[in-house]
């Protein structure tokens, strides 16, 4: 009895070892084989199956909407700067922090627009559908984070009324 | 030994005993022979585990079995977390840190 339970916990101990061994060592070469740090692009290639035309025009749109995009933040963080300044160490809301608070979110919603205008310029440079699926997909990943945060501050849950 | 009395080998091979065999002889012997070479019955479910685990054609398929399960679900797994990590590299890459 006991000799068989030794085997029975011997045996069950050898399979979670060659499972967990065989699952790790296959996780880390297929990530290691299939990741590009080097290609910020190279997700989209996969996902949605471009060509190399389709490529080399994204291409040409991503690298000239980078400068934009690096502009636009050394805006908005000048402009945190100021809001901070302004903010000292008072304690009262001012008007000169209102403000700056509304420039602060102007240009967050300028830089919005903007990232938004590349989706969808990136969208129309691929296949009618796999453009949909894309500008759906940026949309979510990059407003969704957003809705969800106001949903939980004025608690709605996302359900419909339905009037 | 004499070789030529016959007449007293006669008698000697007449009067040996030749006992009857009991009914079903033959069969029964090929019974017992037949059980004491099958194998011993387990006593419990847990021998009866112990005794399929020790069969190397069971060992060797639950280990095969067990390989290329692992091998198939870790190539899942690592193809989703490559495709999650290109996605945030490309995300990273579009998304002003402003606004993240």
């Amino acid at each position: 009895m006991k000799r068989s339970l030794v085997i029975l916990v011997g045996a069950v101990a050898l399979g979670a070892a060659l499972f967990a061994g065989s699952f790790y060592a296959s996780q880390r070469a297929t990530v290691a084989c299939c990741t590009k740090p080097a290609d910020d692009l190279s997700w989209l290639r996969n996902e949605f199956h471009l060509s190399d035309a389709e490529m080399a025009h994204i291409r040409e749109l991503h690298e000239g909407y980078l400068p934009q995009c690096a502009a636009m933040c050394a805006k908005i963080a000048a402009k945190k700067g100021e809001l901070e300044s302004v903010l000292g160490t008072g304690t009262n809301l001012t008007a000169e922090v209102q403000t700056k608070l509304n420039e602060v979110a102007a240009l967050r919603a300028q830089c919005q627009a903007q990232m938004l205008q590349h989706f969808i310029a990136v969208s129309q440079a691929m296949p009618p559908e796999q453009g949909q699926r894309y500008l759906a997909e940026m949309k979510q990943l990059t407003l969704g984070t957003n809705d969800l945060m106001e949903q939980s501050m004025s608690g709605d849950t996302g359900h419909e009324h339905h009037h | 030994m004499k070789t030529d009395d016959a007449p007293l080998s006669a008698l000697l091979r007449f009067a040996r005993a030749r006992p009857e065999l009991p009914p079903r002889f033959q069969q029964n012997v090929w019974r017992r022979i037949e059980d004491a070479e099958a194998p011993a019955q387990p006593a419990s479910w847990l021998d009866a585990v112990a005794a399929l685990i020790l069969r190397p054609r069971f060992a060797v398929a639950a280990a095969t079995v067990l390989l290329l399960a692992g091998i198939s679900a870790g190539t899942l797994e690592g193809r989703q977390a490559a495709r999650h990590d290109a996605q945030m590299n490309y995300l990273a890459s579009v998304t002003p840190h402003a606004l993240r």
